[in-house]
């Protein structure tokens, strides 16, 4: 526990480090924090026609409540997390891999949706939109990180060879 | 089955917890923050006696108060200026790892609660003050500026480290801490237990 404490704590401040550099910024988190956008758009606009979007931008044509999708609304923090969790507990790459791969798509799918219901609960209430924004969201994303981590352990657990190594 | 069962038992009991945890939080941030502001409060006056004149709590959130005004729009010392210059520090963003982390405690099958339930307060308790210290850095990093970073025989940490300092513990650590702790506290429950198995 304490070796794996130690590697994750160390991976994780290395992770963190890269994401906020400039060039990384750059050239993945902004891209990928405009495809995030692109896919919210995607998914809200054929079934909501009083909704329009530009660039990063969702807007309610009567209300005119508008989001911008920025860097820090794109799970990266979280994928991080989980990366650096996958990393240090001692696995076959190929296990690890394929769990940051299913664990990067959950986080995902689960930020749109808190993307999504925050444009939603915005229009409706600004108190309850930054309540919601700033202290539960990240709380429910974590529990995500979380759940992943321990399902992936099962599987682990479960899939343990009897003679295989337990580290690479 | 049963690892099932106690994952399944687990999320019902931390979806039911978190509402409640997080409205009572709420209601209580203000004084539950008091301490953490007096604590910095301290260590930003004694540390920055010609920039920082008080923390304090305002409601549910802290006021920053520097030791300059403004005039005209631009940073100006006490006597000449129009009024003194502070700024709100919101210690929510940093808190709320105090009921995420009750939720997850509470929702975990123990033998005893209230013991180690107390224990992990008392990390998370520090960490919290630690964050309030990195938000006031980069407000005042941010509002003072060049000021802030020229005190004469004064000891400022660089711009970067006061930039990553402050993104890693309002971004990840209010979320992360808990749950560190939860997964410590938590390693001999049937939930990890049975997820563990062998390994």
């Amino acid at each position: 526990m304490t070796r794996f404490v130690t590697v994750f704590l160390l991976l994780l401040l290395t992770l963190f480090t890269l994401e906020v550099l400039k060039p990384v910024q750059e050239h993945v988190i902004v891209p990928f924090t405009g495809m995030l956008a692109s896919l919210s758009d995607a998914i809200i606009l054929p079934f909501d026609s009083s909704v329009v979007a530009y660039g990063k931008v969702l807007q309610f044509r009567d209300t005119g409540f508008a989001v911008s999708i920025e860097a820090g609304c794109n799970g990266v923090e979280a994928a991080i997390v989980l990366i650096a969790a996958i990393i240090a507990f001692p696995a076959r790459w190929r296990d690890r891999l394929l769990a940051i791969g299913l664990g990067f798509l959950a986080i995902q799918v689960i930020n749109l949706i808190r993307i999504i219901s925050l444009f939603y609960l915005g229009n409706w209430n600004m108190d309850v939109f930054s309540w919601i924004h700033l202290y539960l969201w990240p709380a429910l994303i974590m529990l995500d990180v979380l759940i992943v981590f321990v399902v992936y352990l099962r599987y682990l657990s479960r899939n343990k060879q009897p003679t295989a190594a337990t580290g690479d | 089955m049963i690892e099932q069962h106690h994952m399944r038992q687990f999320l019902l009991f931390v979806f039911a917890l978190l509402i409640p945890t997080f409205v009572l939080w709420t209601v209580a941030s203000g004084p539950l923050a008091a301490p953490a502001i007096g604590l910095v409060n301290l260590i930003l006056t004694h540390w920055f006696p010609d920039v920082v004149n008080t923390l304090y709590v305002d409601g549910s959130q802290a006021l920053l108060m520097t030791e300059f005004g403004e005039k005209d729009g631009m940073l100006a010392p006490l006597a000449g200026a129009e009024y003194r210059l502070g700024f709100p520090v919101n210690t929510r963003i940093l808190s709320y790892s105090l009921p995420f982390y009750t939720a997850l405690h509470f929702a975990t099958q123990k033998k005893e609660y209230l013991y180690s339930y107390v224990r992990g307060l008392l990390i998370l308790y520090p960490l919290f003050v630690f964050g309030l210290l990195c938000l006031c850095l980069k407000e005042l990093m941010v509002n003072v500026g060049a000021t802030f970073f020229n005190q004469p025989g004064v000891f400022v940490p660089n711009a970067n480290v006061i930039g990553i300092l402050y993104q890693f513990n309002v971004l990840i650590v209010p979320t992360l801490a808990p749950a560190i702790v939860w997964l410590w506290q938590s390693k001999e429950s049937q939930l990890l237990r049975s997820a563990l198995g062998n390994l």
